[in-house]
């Protein structure tokens, strides 16, 4: 069976990588899950600076998912080169890191020392992070949205994956301004912006009162936000959001993904991704498929 | 404090319910076969739980490891019910399976020889059985103060009077022990007893009481942390507590649970 797929170039010998921030390649997973199994593995987002976080709480459960404020507390590009990378980049599976920043000018930077370091086989603009003061309107404002994707690609010779925000009127109009100003690939979706009220305190349960809501429950908007994308650009796209199954990924796909991303889930279970990898590969064994690639966006026909 | 080196990276297992019992109020005792986590688990560590097989609720739930029984392949949780997740579980009968995260968490440095002080309030109880037991079978004297609501909330009662060389109740209807706040009775014990370590679990009073222990320098103090967290390894980064001297946080999953009183915030 052929699981290979093709990212801007990149061969991923499978479809399913984690979603930034999800999960963390750290050796605690020794006895469960290697990093080396998914197709890919993405950083959570770099920043140029360190970056602690938002204040707890930082999660709250809602039904059939979860609303997260972490914030992404992170080390630094710095330091992340340092100690992070060379861990990252030595599993044998194709790197993304995910990098964000408040100004053009720092993605354009990261862009660069990102690329210096040789390590990196894709880089994720994160443009639609809701824990973050700029976060979600890079992806959210048609102009910048232009302006940031052109301008890191023209610093950069890493093909780009732009990381989308739900929170639009119509994100295949987003999908294609991404494309015509070079995105090499996009990623649907990040999370929705939500919030929870603790109604026994009468205040914002969130330490940083609203959050991205994830899990099951955004899994259909996701898929949604796939389908409608999946014929007005022609670059790929990588699929994200509330994916909880083998059979979650496979809709996914035949909506016109040509990659998944695992979100949350890995926070539920920590096999996800092995369980969607091997339900993909029966599930096109037993309906007469050579390959994954004969399947994507197969729903539209 | 933290032992890191040999430490068994945790296992995704299933356990199967071996015995449970509502011996207290708004409590459910849990008798659980799984060898793995009955062999490598040490005092301080965790596990993740779920026993329903849908996404809501979503998250596993996480719980201090009580007692072990290596030799009979048991584990045993103390939960208690106070939403969704803990009121499925508290509807499993004896048999039922459960999926299982750990151990997690670093263990805690159990004391040779000296002589601590617990500290703990409802269900924080369950959090330092495994800690007392350990460390009287290391020759340390363990004394202990368990608070509760009521007679009918001392969860642990029993486990923690078998480790203990002396078991203190404090409640706060006067139902059993002590009535009332139990300040002046703890004063009197440390200024009696000269204590190594204090414990807390479950209690903010209590916390800061042994971060004003801690301050003298006489006595170190350790505050067993909980937290809403979705994964427990430190992937989802949900945990937080704030270091108290330095920026940023700790992450209660993967630096903790246990933590000196004086490094984090107390609420």
């Amino acid at each position: 069976m052929d699981l290979n797929v093709n990212i801007a170039g990149v061969i991923l010998k499978n479809p399913v990588m984690p979603a930034s921030g999800t999960y963390e390649c750290n050796s605690i997973h020794d006895n469960i899950f290697s990093p080396d199994e998914p197709g890919a593995i993405v950083s959570k987002t770099i920043f140029i600076n360190s970056r602690e976080g938002n204040a707890p709480p930082r999660i709250c459960e809602t039904p059939c998912g979860m609303l997260n404020s972490i914030g992404i507390p992170t080390a630094g590009v710095n330091n992340f080169i340092r100690d992070r990378l060379p861990v990252l980049a030595g599993f044998g599976v194709p790197v993304v890191i995910s990098i964000a920043g408040n100004s053009l000018e720092d993605f354009c930077k990261l862009a660069g020392i990102i690329e210096s370091t040789g390590k990196a086989d894709l880089l994720e603009l994160n443009l639609s992070c809701p824990n973050l003061h700029h976060g979600i309107e890079w992806a959210r404002d048609k102009n910048e949205l232009y302006r940031v994707i052109k301008r890191v690609k023209e610093v950069t010779n890493l093909p780009v994956i732009a990381k989308l925000s739900p929170s639009v009127t119509d994100i295949s109009e987003m999908s294609l301004i991404a494309e015509s100003a070079g995105a090499d690939a996009v990623a649907l979706i990040n999370t929705y912006k939500g919030m929870k009220i603790d109604i026994n305190k009468r205040k914002p349960f969130l330490g940083n009162i609203a959050g991205g809501l994830s899990g099951p429950a955004i899994h259909p908007l996701a898929v949604y936000a796939v389908y409608s994308s999946f014929t007005k650009i022609s670059i790929p796209i990588i699929g994200t959001g509330g994916i909880a199954s083998w059979v979650d990924a496979v809709e996914m796909i035949l909506a016109g993904a040509a990659a998944v991303g695992i979100g949350m889930y890995n926070f539920v279970n920590p096999l996800i991704m092995r369980e969607v990898i091997s339900g993909i590969e029966a599930y096109l064994k037993d309906n007469n498929f050579d390959s994954i690639t004969e399947i994507t966006g197969i729903a539209h026909l | 404090m933290k032992i890191k080196n040999n430490l068994i990276k945790p296992f995704l297992t299933e356990g199967r319910i071996k015995a449970r019992k509502n011996e207290y109020t708004g409590y459910l005792d849990l008798l659980i076969e799984n060898d793995k986590i009955a062999e490598h688990a040490m005092p301080g560590q965790f596990v993740m739980v779920r026993g329903w097989n849908s996404n809501d609720p979503i998250l596993s739930r996480p719980f201090d490891i009580v007692q072990v029984d290596p030799a009979n392949g048991l584990f045993r949780l103390v939960i208690k019910i106070t939403g969704e997740g803990t009121g499925l579980l508290n509807v499993l009968r004896s048999g039922s399976r459960l999926v299982i995260t750990g151990p997690l968490g670093n263990p805690v440095e159990v004391p040779h020889g000296e002589k601590i002080v617990l500290l703990v309030r409802g269900v924080g109880a369950a959090a330092v059985v495994y800690l007392a037991e350990s460390a009287k079978n290391a020759g340390t004297e363990v004394y202990t103060f368990l608070s509760a609501s009521a007679k009918n909330r001392l969860v642990c009662r029993d486990y923690l009077k078998n480790a203990s060389k002396d078991l203190n109740i404090i409640t706060d209807d006067g139902s059993d022990g002590y009535h009332g706040d139990a300040r002046d009775i703890l004063e009197r014990f440390i200024n009696k007893s000269k204590p190594d370590r204090i414990y807390t679990c479950g209690s903010g009073r209590f916390a800061r009481f042994a971060d004003e222990q801690d301050r003298k320098g006489l006595i170190k103090g350790f505050v067993f942390l909980e937290s809403h967290m979705a994964c427990g390894m430190g992937d989802c980064h949900g945990c937080a507590v704030k270091k108290r001297d330095s920026g940023g946080y700790y992450l209660v999953c993967k630096d903790g649970p246990v933590f000196p009183v004086n490094s984090v915030e107390l609420d």
